[in-house]
């Protein structure tokens, strides 16, 4: 009789760098065993563009249009942060009524961001009806930026100084009907994700990040607040107007009283922070008081005081996605930054990913990552080699193993 | 829509869309194109997730260094024919990134064109029109056959 | 989550510990909105063989959240500036602390944190590929963001000749 010898190994899968679910293409190399993922490892840098090099040759007025670009979603969080850095450097003073509009840009923002990452972790679980219901309220919310800024994803409109356009008496119709339109929604948004049995059986207690692994690793942004830490940039630091303002930290047990640090978890956290940002945003509407707009309206005057300028500044602002931090040195006489550093938010929230994903199975792949708000969906070729047979499942396949998962959990 | 389509799409068209390094901002006006309030699927235009199945590829971001043979293996993995629309002001001259050490090059030097859609980012209703234009290109292949 | 600290104090119990190793202490206070809240930032400059003990006794006074580490190119030497933040968890108290370590450019090489942080880990490895310094037992001793075929000894971030004068390329320029 043949004697059968079975080793039990495990594999390792690749996935990305174009890969569903991800802010920029990402590398993770997953070594599995069975269904179970054992360890993971995380390869970056395929958006690198090189920008912090880039900025050695323009004054910081240009660099504010490079700034945007760095990130599509949280086009104004950037430009913040930097002006925040430089403002600190040179000592500029800003207008209260700016910081108010500030205040009113940001967190406009963060509604368009946190609508679309609702409808790309709908899209994830399998739920495509729900993507277009959220996308559409996300459309109301674009009409209003385009209505106050004019354009729909990079808007321009911070300055050193102060910010560029103003909401005047007239725009305030407009401005209310639409705040209305979100308000009147959310609470059909909120019935859709949190009182679904499938999204609780999805999402409870899935891809945990316990308090203490949030702590060590330095995690910023909903996914920490999720899981009881308490870090909001808007609250434990008063800048822009928030010192005026009635802001306190989101965690999950003002919704339902206890803390797990799952995925259903930061779902509550975003739907809350939605609902915040639209009362802030009528906080401010009602307390801004009136004046100039910007400290010093021509741009040539401001260079030539930038240049004069020399110091260090460090500024930080509350993206949607988490903390952004922005390092600046000026030097005297000379029109570009001696050096700028910028650090987005996901880079802190990358290390987080190796716990959640430990112990989870590959059909729970993409609604993990998708739950630290990366980004968009490119696509993915997952490659499974199993002694001499080669099985690639693309992007189709790993969604269909999703939704597939769904349904057998419906079933039961 | 471009001159010279008759009233009815002969085919549907299969999208595919690659992320090379870009900002994401025209990613999302993609998606966008497909969602309720501009609506592509009425066309038949459906975004796939394998560059087997697709008769047009949608390119978007400053090729990284990292990304260039990447995207070179999805182009030849398409069947013919195919279309290529370049998406987005990074991929046509490079915009804000004209200047780096981990680029290389316009996404024209790396693949065959034959769409430039301009805009940073450009507006659904933009590459809608980009997608009719690669649709009449591909009917005259067709037609010429 | 955190008591509150006010800046001065943070001051003095670095002060105590370390008395001449801690040079140009500066604390910045900014006031924001109508109410005109304060919000205070820390920066001073450490000796480089002080860095490891500085580390440890920040951790025994309050967890820190690390939020990034930056570099300059000064010449002769290269300093690395660590951006802590303390307090968070209390509203309004929190204080930014940015610490800079001087390394000369002929030993670039300073210890890793990774042991009291371990979410320095992507922060340390940048600062290898970028600046040239060498991190003394980071775990993890791979390139982050550049790719893999990129030149040895190069190094984007620095102003000199290991820096990037000629590896550019302009994507904008017309093919004759």
């Amino acid at each position: 009789m043949k004697q059968k010898t079975t080793t039990k190994t495990s594999y390792h899968i690749p996935i990305g760098p174009i890969h569903p679910a991800l802010k920029e293409p990402v590398y993770f190399e997953f070594e599995i065993d069975g269904e179970r993922i054992v360890d993971v490892d995380v390869k970056l840098g395929h958006v690198h563009r090189g920008i912090e090099w880039a900025s050695r040759k323009r004054n910081p007025i240009q660099i504010l249009y490079l700034a945007e670009r760095v990130c599509g979603i949280c086009s104004y969080s950037h430009p913040a942060a930097f002006t925040l850095a430089v403002e600190d450097a040179a000592g500029i003073e800003i207008p209260e009524r700016a910081e108010y509009l500030r205040v009113i840009q940001g967190e406009l923002e963060r509604i368009c961001s946190h609508t679309l990452w609702a409808g790309v972790a709908a899209h994830e679980i399998g739920f495509d009806t729900v993507l277009y219901f959220t996308w559409e309220i996300r459309e109301r919310a674009l009409d209003l930026t385009e209505y106050l800024t004019g354009n729909r994803v990079t808007k321009a409109i911070m300055t050193i100084g102060g910010i560029r356009r103003d909401i005047t008496k007239d725009m305030l119709p407009t401005v209310t009907k639409h705040l209305n339109y979100l308000k009147d929604n959310f609470e059909k948004l909120r019935h859709a994700f949190l009182d679904d049995k499938t999204v609780k059986i999805r999402s409870q207690n899935v891809g945990i990040l316990t308090k203490e692994d949030a702590l060590k690793l330095c995690a910023v942004g909903p996914t920490t607040r999720a899981s009881g830490v308490k870090k909001d940039v808007r609250v434990d630091t008063s800048y822009f107007a928030y010192g005026d303002l009635d802001v306190d930290y989101m965690t999950p047990d003002v919704l339902t009283g206890e803390i797990n640090g799952d995925v259903y978890d930061r779902i509550i956290v975003r739907l809350l922070e939605v609902k915040q940002s639209i009362d802030l945003i009528e906080q401010c509407l009602d307390k801004m008081p009136s004046g100039d707009i910007i400290a010093e309206p021509k741009p040539a005057k401001l260079l030539s005081q930038l240049k004069k300028a020399s110091g260090e500044g460090v500024g930080r602002h509350e993206a949607p996605r988490g903390e952004v931090i922005h390092y600046v040195k000026l030097n005297e006489n000379e029109d570009a930054p001696y050096t700028w550093k910028i650090r987005a938010p996901t880079y802190n929230n990358i290390l987080p990913w190796i716990p959640m994903l430990k112990g989870e199975q590959i059909a729970d792949i993409p609604i993990v990552a998708a739950s630290t708000d990366p980004c968009m969906s490119c696509t993915n070729r997952v490659a499974i080699v199993q002694d001499n047979n080669k099985y690639e499942l693309t992007k189709e396949e790993l969604h269909r193993l999703s939704i597939e998962k769904t349904r057998r959990l419906m079933k039961q | 829509m471009a001159k010279g389509l008759p009233k009815s799409f002969k085919k549907a068209l299969w999208v595919y869309h690659c992320n090379s390094g870009s900002c994401n901002g025209c990613d999302i006006e993609i998606i966008a194109a497909l969602c309720p309030r501009y609506d592509v699927e009425r066309f038949g235009i459906k975004l796939v997730g394998t560059p087997r199945h697709a008769d047009v590829l949608l390119v978007t971001g400053p090729v990284t260094r990292q990304m260039a043979d990447k995207v070179k293996r999805i182009y030849e993995q398409m069947p013919d024919p195919k279309a290529v629309i370049c998406v987005g002001n990074c991929g046509n001259t490079g915009d804000v990134f004209y200047e780096s050490y981990n680029l290389v090059g316009p996404i024209n030097e790396i693949i065959p064109v034959d769409v430039h859609v301009v805009g940073c980012p450009p507006r659904p209703e933009a590459i809608i029109n980009a997608v009719a234009k690669a649709w009449t290109k591909l009917e005259t292949l067709e037609a010429k056959k | 989550m955190s008591k509150k600290l006010s800046p001065e104090e943070i001051v003095k119990y670095f002060k105590d510990e370390f008395k001449t190793k801690i040079k140009d202490v500066q604390v910045r206070k900014k006031s924001a909105g109508s109410k005109k809240k304060e919000s205070y930032s820390i920066w001073m400059n450490i000796d480089k063989s002080i860095f490891k003990p500085f580390v440890k006794h920040l951790c025994d006074l309050q967890f820190p959240h690390l939020a990034v580490t930056s570099g300059n190119d000064l010449g002769k030497t290269i300093e690395l500036i660590y951006h802590f933040t303390l307090g968070y968890g209390t509203r309004f108290g929190e204080i930014v602390l940015n610490v800079s370590v001087e390394l000369p450019k002929s030993k670039p090489e300073i210890e890793t944190i990774c042991d009291y942080i371990p979410g320095a880990l992507v922060t340390e490895r940048e600062k290898q590929e970028m600046l040239g310094v060498k991190i003394v037992g980071i775990p993890d001793t791979r390139r982050l963001f550049l790719p893999d075929d990129f030149p040895e000894g190069v190094y984007p971030w620095r102003r000199d000749e290991t820096g990037l004068e000629k590896l550019y390329k302009n994507l904008h320029e017309v093919k004759k």
